[in-house]
């Protein structure tokens, strides 16, 4: 009698092998319907960046880029002075008294494909603020925010679309993400500086002598949207000890949300402070080939 | 695991070099189980066809809870029982007893497979369905009971049992054939 593992080791054996018909036909019929899909759904693209907001961990790691503009209110809370560097109460005041700045973002996560982003540009007024995400060289989608009007634009350059909508902000969700709470700068900065933070001394970044300081104490991004096991984080930030301007800052954080281990990792430079931001560039301007999405 | 999560997210974003990606990984894996379900050549092949069509279909809302595997095993697993009890309401339609399309395999696949092999198929298709889909999912498709149990909708002691006596079975066909 044959044994059962000998059974078994024959059905383990078990292969067979796609044609190249059939291998032809599947990709063409699964990539059809991967188009179809696209263009049936392109609609709902604004709504992405709504959904990536509601998940916890994401919140964390989008606060962390956002965290760039934390230095326009970060000093004021700092209480420590150095007398041989940084006088950080006098860089609250100057990055407070900024017109304009423009920075870069880059940021890897566990979560979200790599090859779709490879940075941002964010552009900020006390009235506007505009975001390119950038892949390849090329502009891929833009943000638009009017905080005098709440009203945010979206463009998708790839697929020629654009869709604008005003926001109540006291109402809608979505604007507070934004700019209230976990998205408001200085909501953030109040947060990190209730939690414990150090200051790192000196170095110097690309020719320049800087000063920093770090926080790992994941009190620091106060109460968080959701359930987050095993938080983890450390950011740290640069300043330029002659120009008194932050240069560099740097995240990583790591945590359990929704049952999944999840980290990001992002770094910020690149800053340009006290710019005069031409208001034009600022608002959107919706070229005439462009689709309105809510007519798809 | 984690490489799954990324295709499933660049397809979920468009990404066709990922959809193929998946394709590929899973193909031989999806088309060996569906044809060990059904023992067809070509039904087989339009199962793992329509399970990444629907796949592709519905990248842009997909979610995925377990793995990225199971999901395309037990929607394999879904297509074929589907085609199986069509097959009976036609045999029944024409008076048959056998599901089965009796002499449904290519002779030239045949010859150019281990003769074991082709034994093994022809055993496996005189076996239930039910223990069929529990040997080939558990030992082919290296799913838990307990999986195999929420995908047949019954506890893991029925598949426990399915699994048993579908091996014994073959067990027995392949003997009798070698001491034939």
């Amino acid at each position: 009698m044959r044994p059962a593992e000998d059974i078994k080791r024959l059905i383990e054996n078990l292969s067979d092998k796609t044609s190249i018909q059939m291998d032809q036909r599947v990709r063409e019929d699964m990539l059809h319907a991967l188009e179809k899909s696209n263009q049936t759904s392109a609609r709902t693209e604004p709504n992405i960046r709504r959904t990536i907001m509601k998940s916890p961990i994401i919140k964390i790691a989008a606060a962390a880029v956002i965290i760039a503009l934390v230095v326009l209110g970060l000093f004021e809370f700092i209480g420590t002075e150095n007398s041989s560097g940084v006088v950080w109460a006098e860089v609250a005041r100057k990055v407070e008294a900024s017109r304009g700045s423009v920075v870069r973002c880059r940021q890897t996560t566990s979560f979200q494909p790599s090859d779709e982003t490879d940075y941002s540009i964010t552009y900020t007024s006390p009235s506007y603020s505009r975001k390119d995400i950038y892949k390849a060289g090329q502009i891929t989608e833009s943000y638009y925010d009017d905080f005098d009007t709440n009203t945010m634009t979206y463009f998708n350059h790839i697929h020629k679309h654009y869709m604008s909508r005003t926001f109540n902000t006291r109402k809608n969700e979505f604007f507070l993400e934004q700019h209230e709470d976990w998205m408001n700068p200085r909501y953030l900065v109040q947060r990190i500086l209730s939690g414990e933070h150090r200051n790192l001394g000196q170095k110097t970044i690309e020719g320049v002598l800087c000063e920093g300081i770090e926080t790992t104490d994941p009190a620091a991004l106060g109460p968080l949207p959701g359930p987050v096991n095993r938080l983890e984080v450390e950011m740290r930030l640069w300043v330029n000890v002659e120009t008194g301007y932050p240069v560099l800052f740097e995240s990583k954080m790591s945590g359990e949300a929704e049952g999944q281990s999840m980290s990001s990792e992002g770094v910020m430079d690149q800053f340009q402070w006290d710019v005069e931001l031409d208001p034009s560039f600022l608002e959107p301007n919706i070229p005439p080939d462009y689709v309105d999405m809510r007519t798809l | 695991m984690l490489e799954d999560k990324l295709l499933v997210l660049k397809c979920r974003h468009g990404n066709k070099d990922a959809m193929c990606r998946i394709y590929e990984k899973y193909k031989d894996y999806l088309l060996t189980l569906a044809k060990g379900f059904l023992g067809e050549q070509a039904e087989a092949e339009d199962i793992v066809h329509d399970v990444f069509v629907a796949f592709a279909r519905s990248a842009r809302q997909f979610r995925l809870t377990g793995s990225l595997k199971g999901y395309l095993v037990t929607c394999v697993s879904n297509r074929a029982r589907d085609r199986i009890r069509a097959r009976m309401r036609q045999a029944e339609a024409l008076n048959s007893t056998s599901p089965f399309a009796a002499g449904s395999s290519n002779p030239e696949q045949h010859a150019a497979e281990a003769e074991e092999l082709t034994r093994l198929r022809q055993a496996l298709r005189q076996i239930p369905y039910e223990q069929r889909e529990a040997v080939l999912l558990h030992v082919r498709g290296e799913m838990r009971f307990r999986e195999i149990a929420k995908l047949q909708g019954v506890s893991v002691s029925t598949v426990h049992g399915r699994y048993r006596y579908g091996l014994d079975k073959l067990r027995s066909l392949l003997n009798s054939e070698v001491k034939q």
